[in-house]
Formats: C-alpha cells, structure tokens, sequence
C-alpha cells in the first residue's frame, strides 16, 4: 500500500513538473521581432547596458532635454555606453578596436555573423521546444539557426570551435536558461555596431537567460559574456522583442556585396 | 503658424538623427552623418537585397551630363518592416532623393528620404521614429503631472 501511496505521488510530481515545464515553454515559444518603438527599446536595438539605459533614463527625465530630439538623446547614451564598455575591454581587444567597418565580412562578403552578434539581431527571431530534449532559436537576419540541448548534457570539453558554438539550456522557472562555449573568435559588435566592434576570442561563454515580460508583450534576454582575451570582466547585456506572432522568416537569399565601398573620415 | 515654419527644422534634425539608428554596418565609416544632400534624377536600378538594398539613379545636370548616384539603404529586414517590397522604387522612375554623403565618394549617398514623382514620401524609420517621438512625449507629459 506504501508503495502505491509513494508510486501515485511520484506519477503525479511527475505530471505537475511536466506541466509546469509545458507552461513555461509555451510562455517564450513563438515568433517575436524588433524592439518596442520607444527611447529604451530603440536604445536596445541591437543590445544595451543597464548602465546605457539609466544615463538615456536621466536624460530623458531632464526637462531641459524636451525640445532636444530622442534620437540625440539616444545617440549621447550610446556614447556614455560605448565608454563603459571600452572601459572593460583588455589591452589585446584594443588592439583591433575600433575594427575596420570595411573589414566586416558580414557587410562585404556577405558571411552569415558568428553567435556574439547573432543573438543580438534586431528582427524576427523565434523560439521552440522541439520534444523535450531540445530547444531550435530561429533569426530572421541570416535566416540563422540555433540548437540548445535541454536534455541534461554538459557542454563538450575540447570542442572545435564553430561559429555559433555549441549550446545547452535548462528551465529556470519560467527563464530559458542557455549556456553556449566552442565559438570560433570573431567580430564582437557590443557596444553598438560595427563602428564601435573589436574581435573576441574562441575563450568566449555566454549565458543568456529569457524571460517574457508581466503583460506577455516582449521577450528579454540578459546575456553574460565572459571572454578573458578581450574582456577585463564579465559584461552583461540586454535586448528585448515585441511579439510579433504575424512575422514570418524569410530566406536570406538574396545578399549581394554591396557596390565599392571606401573608408573615409573617423568613425 | 511659427510651429509649423519649425517644422522642416524638425524632420531635418530627426532625419539627421535617425542616422546610424538602424544600420548595423560600417555608416560613420562610410557617410558623414552631420551633412545631407538632395539629389533628383532617373532611378536606374533598386535592389532590396541583403545586407543593404542599393539603387542606383542617373542624375542630369543643366548641360546634359549625365552622373550616376549610388545610394545605400538600411538592410532587407528594417525596409520590410517600413512596408517596403521590391517594388516600392521602380527602374524609370524619377524621384528626389536625400541622404548622407559619402565621406570618400562624390556620388554616393545613405538613405534619409525620397519623394516620388506624384509627392508620396518614403522616410527613414517610417512611423517607427515618430512613434518614439511620442512616447518620449508621454514620458514627459507623465513626469510633469507627478510634479509637487
């Protein structure tokens, strides 16, 4: 009889977890895109600091800034960002910072962008459990893909590295929380685009942890990065998308190198 | 009536600050964000292609020569947000554009602003950029009523 009283209350731990699970993936699962139109959601339209938001947050709570368009304000913040995070970078990231727009082989050569931008890509992105052992994250930009293993699995010790890495995620509540290691050394674009980017190495690991906000309307990400090669600390960024359940991905089939393209003047 | 003479000022500097909003390519590096030019001609080519749609357009000057302008767009994505499709500028058309001047290159522009030739306007940012516009507005309106 204890054996049934202990089997019955396993089976229904067992249903209650799978439900709460169910619950918290369908909450994320679905297509968003594009930041909400507002001074922050611009501000983050690639990725933001809470640093960034709270100087644009004060700026924006002047009155004497009223008559001053947004998107100056916008740009002053990214500005005061842009400082915060130079700050962090290590000598060896200085180096190339900052990199040659014209050496972005996203822009020239049309070459799809590594994990470090990609989970930044400001459009359509989407997000689906796929059974219970993993989840697939779809980009508009580069009509890339992503797979996490939410199986349990450890990250690979000694992987090669690739360009999106290699990625394992868990459920922290109603939080997807994906850990990725193996990425291949490529262009970092943080703070903000390819006129602020530097280089960041195959020592690169993010955790990226997505929540939906209270009223459903956006998905946020908060990503650490730690990279001791370009990185004096671990940086935190931010993104948020609206839900967009009416936006669809397209091919990216038609990339073309844009005509020739000269350097000039001080980024 | 001298709100409504501020208002070309006003599209200007937002114009002028949509700048590098939206392009996540080499814009500073390429365009010199503080100056806009207006050109009229012919519009040769429009290509909505990844990363950034480009038209070409032969612009004709009072002694009949002919110059080529070469102007770059934001990428597929953001254009496809705005309404744009492949169709929304046509080969033959005439149009006005404004955009960015290329640092290095007499004839190249970055994208602000184009009037087709019945008046109708595609604007950077769309109804994107006006709609921060008021909800900064309604930031303000809502930090003023919390006023002592």
């Amino acid at each position: 009889m204890r054996t049934y009283v202990y089997l019955m209350s396993l089976a229904l731990f067992a249903v209650t977890a799978l439900a709460a699970a169910q619950s918290s993936h369908s909450k994320l699962e679905g297509m968003w895109s594009d930041p909400p139109a507002t001074a922050v959601g611009n501000f983050c339209f690639f990725s933001c600091t809470d640093a960034g938001i709270e100087r644009l947050n004060k700026l924006l709570d002047d009155p004497a800034n009223d008559s001053r368009p947004v998107t100056q304000l916008i740009q002053e913040a990214k500005k005061y960002e842009r400082e915060y995070l130079h700050d962090r970078l290590t000598p060896a990231a200085l180096k190339p910072y900052p990199l040659d727009p014209l050496k972005d082989p996203g822009y020239v050569y049309c070459e799809p962008w590594g994990l470090a931008r990609q989970m930044f890509a400001p459009h359509q992105f989407e997000l689906r459990q796929q059974g219970k052992d993993r989840v697939e994250l779809r980009y508009g930009e580069w009509a890339a893909r992503r797979t996490v293993y939410t199986d349990g699995r450890k990250i690979p010790a000694n992987l090669k590295p690739s360009q999106m890495g290699y990625s394992v995620g868990r459920w922290d509540g109603e939080t997807l929380v994906i850990e990725t290691a193996g990425v291949a050394s490529n262009i970092a674009e943080w703070p903000f685009a390819a006129d602020a980017a530097t280089q960041h190495s195959d020592q690169l690991r993010t955790v990226e942890r997505y929540t939906r906000s209270a009223d459903g309307k956006n998905l946020m990400l908060t990503a650490t990065l730690e990279d001791p090669w370009s990185l004096k600390e671990p940086v935190v960024l931010k993104k948020i998308w609206n839900w967009a359940p009416d936006q669809k991905i397209a091919p990216y089939d038609s990339c073309e190198r844009p005509a020739e393209t000269k350097k000039g003047g001080k980024p | 009536m001298r709100v409504f003479r501020l208002w070309p000022l006003v599209i200007a500097m937002l114009l002028l600050c949509a700048t590098a909003l939206y392009s996540h390519h080499s814009f500073s590096a390429v365009y010199d964000g503080t100056k806009q030019t207006t050109v009229s001609g012919v519009v040769t080519k429009f290509r909505f292609v990844n990363p950034h749609a480009m038209m070409y357009l032969d612009a004709t000057d009072a002694s009949g020569a002919v110059t080529m302008w070469v102007v770059e767009f934001d990428g597929r994505l953001n254009l496809s947000n705005y309404g744009w499709t492949e169709t929304s500028i046509k080969s033959g058309e005439k149009v006005k554009v404004t955009g960015n001047p290329a640092h290095n290159e007499p004839n190249r522009l970055f994208f602000n602003k184009l009037v087709h030739a019945d008046g109708t306007e595609l604007i950077r940012g769309g109804s994107r950029l006006s709609a921060i516009e008021e909800d900064r507005r309604q930031r303000a309106r809502q930090r003023d009523q919390q006023k002592p």
